[in-house]
Order: C-alpha cells, then structure tokens, then sequence
C-alpha cells in the first residue's frame, strides 16, 4: 500500500520543528524514517502532517563534553558504528549499531528516532538501558532530562510527552575495567532482534564483578534491565556456575512474547542462552584483562 | 466498474480472534458503577481516544475513536450497542468498527459484583480482529487492549470521584 495523504514541512531549527510540533497536534516527527514510513505505507500510522528534521546539521554529532559522551538525536547508526572516537570509549555502541538492520537502514535511521519510537524489538533500547543513558528532550518549555531506566514505558510508548522532541543521548564513557557486549539473534527475514542482550560489566579485583548492567530487547512488550541477573552477578567472582545461575533469571517477572516464529517458552530459553554470551564477550573485552 | 471504496483490500485479509478478560475493582456503589458504565457522556471521556460518541437509539450509539498505541495509530468508526441489561450487574457491550489499520468486531460481558461497598467489574469477551493490523500487529493488539483497558478504568475512577 502507499500512506495516507499528508502534508510534509522540513523544519530549519530545532526551534521551528518544535514550533510546528505544538501547532499540529497530531504531527509526526521525521528522522530517519525507517521505523516510520514502513508503518505509514501499511497504513499502521496515518499522520496527517510530517515534520521533516533531517536537514538540521547541527542535531548530528558525537562528542565528549564534561566527561560524559554526547550524542545528537540525528546521528545515523552508521555515523555510530564507524565512529573511532566510541570504539575507544564507549564500544557497546558501535557494536550494537553495526546489528541493526542492514547497510540502507544503517545509514538513514537515526539513534534518536529509534529509541523514540521503541521498537520492541528494537536494537538501540537495550544498549542504552545497559548504558544508564540520559535521554536529553526538548519542547517550547525549556528541555528535561529522562533516564533511561524512566523512559521506556510500554510497547511503542516511551516518557515522551506530545510536543517534545528527542535532542540528545549521553552516556559515561567506559573504563578500563570495563567491559562490554551487544548480541543479537536476528530474525531471518527482518533482522529484527529475536532476542537482543546488552552487557556492560565493570569488574574490581580479578573476576569479581563490581557492576552488571544487563538489558534485553527483542521478546516482551519493551527492552528491560534484567535486574534479577544483575543482583546475582554483583560482588560475585564470574565463574561458570554463578554466571549459568544469574541468566537463569534472564525471564524474571516479564511477560514474554509468543508468535509464529518463536514461541514465548523457546524466547525464555534464548534469553538466557544470549544473556549468557553477552556477559562472556563482555569479560573477554574488559581492556585491563 | 467501480474500484471498490476500500481499494487496499484489508477486509481480505487474516483474522484472529483474541479473548479478552480481566477484572477491576472499584470503591463504588455497585448501582453507582453501573450508571457510570451505561452513560454516553461518562464513556465518551473514559474511552481512550474517543472523540465521538452519538446515540442513534436507546443504548446504540455510533463512535468515533483514535485507537493506537506510539507511532502505530488509526481513526476507528462503528458502533457500541449495549444489551442485555440487568441493572446494577451485569451487561453486554457489541462494538463494530473499521479503520485505516483494520476493524474490529467483539462483545463483551460486563459482570459487577458487590462487595461491601466496593463494586468488582468481571469483564470476559472475544474480539475478532482483520486487516493489516491483525496481519502484522498481533503483539500489538494484545498490549493495546491491555493498555486500553488499564486507561479506561483509571478514568472511570476519576469520574466516579468527581461526581
């Protein structure tokens, strides 16, 4: 099918598409668009008005300000994946940037976009809820400030509120001590995650975990931090047996997707089975190790 | 001929019935409740995305609602019949409606329970569901409704308060 007619307006400033944000209630912003158009063209979204922001340079970067890695909404996965600067500093977003879709997708669709939008199956939640990523938003009133840990809501649904526009993602870069991992089964037909796990592991002395940060994406209505995995690595030497124990709590108290592809009892099982590979890639790329 | 008016052929498309079921409980009179529930005004508001809601007859009406959840959203409009009424517990809804991303038919029972001052809603019912929404959005659907009917009963609360 093709959309739905609609009006499309290409905002200069972030300033102007926000202006056009609050005169037209049921606009959409457009970034990439490749989590957008699809739904569009099967008449899943029927915007009445498109707000083009892909031409604002200035909403495009990556840089380090104030110890932390600050990354414009605009940045394509492509600018994420090839980026030196956070293969150095921050690698989980490379890496998982480098699985999402495939090469034209990588270079239209945005970090911003996506995490707006919140695919559950998406690729960009899970990294940045294993990040403790702070989602920078803006709107005619000023901006705020949304953890990670706040803003994914439900299934589509994020913290956003109509009139705000996703800015900025900013994340601390990682140590020497730390270690980090994005792994994926990718659905064979739309590359989509089946599964999706993202670990970053700050360890203390020799195998002792100081920190786990876990998020998995791809099996319920949203990405979430697998705290129960988390609370049963934290402080713990990293062996076989504690890691084995601490992903059979990958599934803990979330609702798990079942459909013709995976049933949700076979989703469950790839949860653990990729949360397990995640926190091994994660230990095998600590620096200081 | 004619190119038929829906020329994307949705209709043809699969369907899938889904059960939906839940109860809620609310510190209400049940006889309270149960007006609530039958008054069009009450549900045009408690309704999430309604933004019309007429009666053609006595407990027919038509509506027309924005249903959706993130960037995944359409206009819906059909009808709400409600039926065998047996004042203060228990009801039937029968909703119709078509919109860009498909249509929806179901019914559902309305069961209200007293419970010393506090009203327990049973609501059990089945929905079919056709077009591109039910071809590509069935973990869509099942959160929707979900989120639908976690919305609609807080909103029912508030108006229950407010009055």
């Amino acid at each position: 099918m093709i959309p739905t007619e609609f009006d499309y307006v290409r905002a200069g400033t972030l300033d102007e598409a926000l202006s056009l944000l609050a005169q037209n209630e049921d606009a959409k912003i457009l970034a990439g668009g490749h989590s957008l158009i699809p739904a569009m063209k099967l008449r899943l979204a029927a915007p009445p008005m498109l707000i083009d922001i892909g031409r604002i340079k200035d909403l495009s970067y990556i840089r380090e300000e104030n110890g932390q890695i600050r990354i414009g909404a605009m940045t394509t996965h492509y600018e994420i994946e090839s980026s030196d600067l956070l293969k150095e500093i921050c690698p989980l977003l490379p890496e998982c940037a480098s699985h999402i879709g495939d090469v034209q997708v990588r270079n239209k669709g945005t970090i911003g976009g996506s995490v707006a939008h919140s695919d559950p199956a998406g690729d960009w939640p899970a990294a940045v809820i294993a990040l403790n990523a702070d989602v920078v938003v803006a709107s005619k009133n000023g901006e705020r400030t949304i953890k990670a840990d706040d803003f994914f809501i439900d299934l589509l649904t994020t913290a956003l509120e109509p009139g705000e526009i996703l800015r900025e993602i900013r994340v601390n870069k990682s140590n020497s001590r730390t270690g980090q991992a994005y792994v994926k089964m990718h659905h064979p037909a739309s590359g989509f995650a089946v599964v999706g796990v993202a670990a970053s592991l700050t360890l203390g002395g020799d195998t002792t975990c100081e920190r786990a940060s876990i998020a998995i994406t791809g099996v319920s209505s949203k990405a979430y931090r697998a705290t129960a995995v988390e609370s049963a690595l934290t402080g713990k030497s990293l062996d076989w047996q504690t890691i084995a124990d601490a992903v059979s709590h990958a599934s803990d108290g979330v609702d798990f997707n079942g459909d013709l592809f995976a049933s949700a009892d076979y989703r469950r099982h790839l949860a653990e089975v990729y949360t397990k590979r995640a926190i091994a890639a994660a230990m095998k790329s600590v620096p200081s190790a | 001929m004619d190119p038929p008016a829906n020329a994307g052929g949705t209709d043809l498309i699969t369907c899938g019935t889904m059960k939906v079921e839940g109860t809620h409980e609310l510190h209400v009179l049940r006889e309270r409740v149960y007006a609530l529930l039958i008054d069009p005004e009450v549900l045009r508001r408690c309704i999430p995305g309604c933004e019309a809601l007429e009666e053609t007859q006595e407990h027919s009406y038509t509506a027309t609602i924005k249903a959706g959840v993130g960037a995944i959203k359409g206009t819906f409009k059909g009808s709400v019949h409600l039926e065998d009424m047996r004042p203060p517990e228990h009801y039937r809804i029968v909703v119709e409606a078509r919109g860009g991303p498909g249509f929806v038919k179901g019914s559902g029972d309305f069961d209200l329970e007293d419970q010393d001052g506090t009203t327990l809603i049973k609501y059990a019912g089945e929905m079919q569901v056709g077009g591109t929404i039910a071809a590509v959005g069935q973990r869509m659907i099942q959160a929707a409704a979900k989120m639908t009917a976690s919305q609609f009963f807080s909103r029912l609360e508030t108006e229950a308060k407010d009055h």
